[in-house]
């Protein structure tokens, strides 16, 4: 069987390679250029002062590997770490480090500076090296770790002084807020990306980035969620996301009284969810009744979206007086001020006061919070931190328990959650083997530029 | 005792008509459970029996034995022949728990099963209502095969239908006028009616008589377009009526062999109908690209295409016809009806056709197609009607459709509307 098992293989490669041929193969070499609305001033995956936002994820991916990485059904892949485990009780990990790795400066990636790089991260874990492994001792029992361990605030980095990543492409100029220059890194244990270089513009509106596109001067741009389906219709290619953004009111404060929480229950019923779909949003996402989208749930039907004037108006009617309320949200941003002026009247429609205001000291304020995990509970929690909810607790790892957490975070009437939005990307005519991903998350180490229009 | 009985109170009564089948279905019961038994565990492809054992405990435990209205529904890529499956095996697990399938007026509680998913699993959600308490929500899940997920858009779109109107006369088309108030427009063999919401109904407004010398061909057809400049157009076989544009309204009717629109307002092309039959001859005006003559049709759907405008055209030799401008390639007997319309929504590739099918059945259906490249691909899920389908237009906006019945069991003639929602 051994004396024939070579020729056949030979054989076989043969195939291959004759099948390969027939199509075109990825090119090596280029510049990519990207422009970008956020204008991040700091490149540390763990900076707590930036605010957390796809793009952000995005350009923090291309430097920083992650210990493990998840597909786009969610599952764990290894990267930086190999294997994992827990010991019994799911508070104590042990997470095994590939060997051979190196920072863009050629240092050695440690189990040190593994932990000093997560500890950074997260300070309430205890983290500490143990040979070719580091240990995480969580404050409480964490089923979740690993799939916490994917979220790019995780990236593994190196903060002496200069920061340093693991990932595709090294950063070769940084003008904060303004412009970064990431060059691929020929040694990087993935792979070599296929483009030389990544030029990424900052700051820039929806309407440069468009117009950008349009000239031939970028590559790859964002599409306001509400354009997408006209800039398709121009004949540009444009690729959007499963909705994964959501658009809430967050309530800055507990309910104080149960009057207040029927007033609250009143706003709920008051919100034309699909109008703003369809009308603002120019059906650039989805109603949304919870916190996480039905695709990642598959029960988020079960939180209605419908809106109920009369209901609403029989809710606040239950309440004798009701002081106006203050409603925040970003001035910078044309979606939300236009979201928010309907909320204010739909909430005037069953009897409710709200007024616009560009201050954060707000009664309640309308956020746009990414999914930055396609792990259901890692990505609930994440949004419970970002719309300073309390942890939501799972009692184990059935749907009833995630249904549960979910419920309850909503209970609460701390959050009124208004849409998905999905994420959307216009990519230039010479840009190949773009693959969207679940997460929105751009696959730029995949990509290659063909020196052909088609 | 007896007094006892007369002074405690029970649900309604059951009608006196449903005692025998129910006596009969329960004498019945073990046999039709040992049959149901038998079916399913024979022919399913894919066992289930595992999570449906699970979540009929998870039900029973709720609800305790007793009688229950029962319903599922698919919301997951799961297929009908899977779906249908699985309600199967959940009557025979919560049989076996004891609860009695019974109307929803008759049930102690109502339980709705959606057959969901995540990323990686298949999530089945029961809800269970219990007089007024809120409901109860009981789920179990189990893997989901690796299959390629929809990563953008879903391929898959929903095609709504919605009841604008109905009455014993034939109805040609119907529009309805955005505004505060809503109007109604419904033209049929003898009038226009108008129509205003109110109350949360449509109440009349106005009737303006259609006049015409030569009489209605057999299969009459007709068609409303509303304008700008005044409310609405009608078009008829051989004649053509013309609203005046402030209320009161008044309508101006005459002879005219003056051509169809076809589409929706975007597209300036128009087509001459012949007067005395149901069909449009097949010259276009003013023509689509080069081409000003198609073969004779029923109706037609124009998709906007990068350079050109495609043109679908339901010929009256059972075709379908499609040209470009250029060429006119018959793309053969695709199972269509004699209807389509071309609907723009904001799904998908953008816009889809929407189609009847063909047969005789008794019912018909309508559902909605792509062309992504020269061949049709289904993208929804066939809406069905109670009748034949007599008439279907797009409408002016063209971000709709509207689609007339003739129900068989009620003999009125219904008014849809047809809308294009994104996703499953």
């Amino acid at each position: 069987m051994r004396r024939f098992a070579l020729p056949l293989l030979a054989a076989s490669s043969l195939l291959l390679v004759v099948a390969a041929s027939a199509a075109t193969r990825p090119h090596y070499g280029g510049i990519l250029r990207v422009a970008l609305r956020a204008a991040p001033a700091s490149l540390d995956p763990a900076d707590p002062n930036q605010p957390g936002s796809l793009a952000r994820s995005n350009i923090s991916r291309l430097m920083f590997d992650t210990l493990v990485t998840l597909d786009n059904r969610g599952r764990l892949h290894p990267s930086v770490a190999t294997s994992w485990e827990a010991e019994p009780g799911n508070q104590r990990w042990h997470v095994y480090l590939r060997r051979g790795l190196s920072f863009h400066d050629g240092s050695a990636v440690t189990s040190d500076a593994v932990a000093a790089s997560l500890r950074a991260a997260n300070p309430t874990w205890k983290i500490f090296p143990l040979g070719d492994a580091v240990v995480i001792e969580c404050d409480a029992p964490d089923p979740n770790l690993p799939a916490e361990l994917a979220l790019s605030r995780n990236g593994i980095a190196k903060r002496d002084g200069k920061l340093l990543g693991t990932g595709p492409f090294a950063v070769a100029d940084w003008q904060p807020g303004k412009k970064l220059t990431l060059t691929a890194r020929d040694d990087y244990w993935g792979g070599r990306p296929f483009v030389d270089s990544i030029v990424i513009e900052m700051g820039k509106s929806f309407r440069d980035q468009m117009i950008s596109l349009d000239l031939g001067k970028a590559d790859l741009i964002e599409v306001a969620p509400e354009q997408a389906h006209r800039a398709a219709m121009e004949n540009r290619s444009v690729q959007s996301s499963a909705p994964l953004e959501l658009m809430a009111l967050v309530f800055t404060r507990d309910r104080q009284s149960a009057e207040e929480g029927r007033l609250r229950q009143a706003l709920v019923l008051s919100i034309d969810r699909a109008a703003m779909n369809t009308v603002l949003l120019q059906g650039g996402g989805e109603p949304a009744g919870g916190l996480l989208p039905n695709w990642m749930s598959g029960y988020a039907f079960l939180f209605t979206t419908d809106v109920n004037l009369p209901q609403a108006r029989q809710v606040r009617g239950e309440v004798r007086q009701a002081s106006p309320w203050t409603l925040g949200y970003d001035p910078a941003d044309p979606v939300a001020r236009v979201v928010a002026e309907r909320v204010a009247l739909n909430a005037r429609d069953a009897g409710l006061s709200l007024q616009l205001s560009g201050s954060n000291s707000a009664d309640l304020r309308l956020v746009r919070v990414p999914l930055v995990s396609l792990d259901p509970r890692v990505a609930l929690a994440s949004l419970a931190t970002a719309l300073g909810l309390p942890q939501p607790k799972f009692p184990g790892d059935s749907g009833d328990s995630l249904y549960a957490a979910e419920t309850a975070l909503l209970d609460s009437q701390r959050v009124i959650p208004l849409l998905h939005v999905r994420v959307a990307a216009g990519i230039g005519p010479t840009v190949r083997n773009w693959t969207a991903s679940a997460d929105g998350i751009w696959p730029l180490q995949d990509v290659w530029l063909s020196a052909e229009k088609p | 005792m007896t007094s006892a009985n007369h002074n405690a109170v029970y649900n309604a009564p059951i009608p006196p008509m449903l005692i025998p089948p129910s006596r009969w279905l329960r004498a019945a019961c073990p046999l039709l459970l040992a049959v149901l038994l038998l079916t399913t565990s024979a022919a399913r492809a894919t066992d289930w029996a595992g999570p449906e054992e699970q979540l009929a405990h998870k039900i029973a435990a709720v609800t305790g034995p007793g009688a229950v209205a029962f319903d599922v529904t698919n919301r997951s890529s799961l297929t009908k022949a899977d779906s249908d499956d699985i309600r199967r095996g959940l009557l025979v697990q919560l049989a076996a728990l004891g609860l009695r399938f019974v109307n929803a007026e008759q049930a102690a509680a109502t339980i709705q099963v959606t057959l969901s998913e995540d990323l990686r699993n298949y999530i089945w959600v029961a809800e269970i209502h219990q007089g007024t308490n809120q409901p109860a929500v009981v789920m179990t899940s189990l893997p989901r095969p690796d299959a390629p997920i929809p990563m953008r858009e879903p391929a898959g779109l929903t095609l709504r239908k919605t009841l604008l109107w109905a009455q014993p006369d034939r109805i040609l088309d119907a529009a309805v006028l955005e505004g505060s108030p809503a109007h109604l427009v419904v033209l049929d063999p003898k009038q226009v009616a108008l129509y205003r919401f109110q109350d949360s109904r449509w109440q009349p407004e106005q009737s303006l008589p259609i006049t015409h010398v030569r009489p209605w061909p057999s299969d009459l057809r007709g068609r409303l377009v509303l304008r700008h400049d005044h409310l609405f157009d009608a078009y008829l076989p051989g004649v053509f009526c013309r609203s005046s544009a402030t209320a009161p309204l008044a309508l101006n009717c005459y002879p005219s062999d003056d051509p169809w629109p076809l589409g929706s307002d975007q597209f300036s092309l128009s087509a001459f109908f012949t007067p005395a039959r149901n069909y449009f001859t097949g010259a276009l005006a003013p023509g689509l690209g080069k081409q000003t003559t198609a073969p004779a049709f029923y109706s037609a759907a124009l998709l906007p295409r990068e350079k050109y405008t495609l043109g679908l055209f339901a010929a009256v030799d059972g075709q379908l016809h499609l040209l470009d401008g250029i060429t006119d390639r018959a793309a053969g007997r695709l199972g269509w009806g004699s209807d389509i319309a071309g609907v723009k929504s904001n799904c998908g590739s953008g816009w889809q056709v929407l189609a009847t099918r063909s047969g005789d059945g008794p019912n018909d259906a309508v559902r909605a197609y792509e062309f992504p490249d020269r061949e049709p691909v289904a993208v929804s899920q066939p809406v069905d009607f109670a009748g034949s389908i007599t008439a279907l237009w797009a409408e002016s906006a063209g971000g709709g459709a509207v689609a007339v019945s003739h129900n068989l069991e009620t003999g009125r003639y219904e008014a849809f509307r047809l809308t294009i929602t994104c996703g499953q």
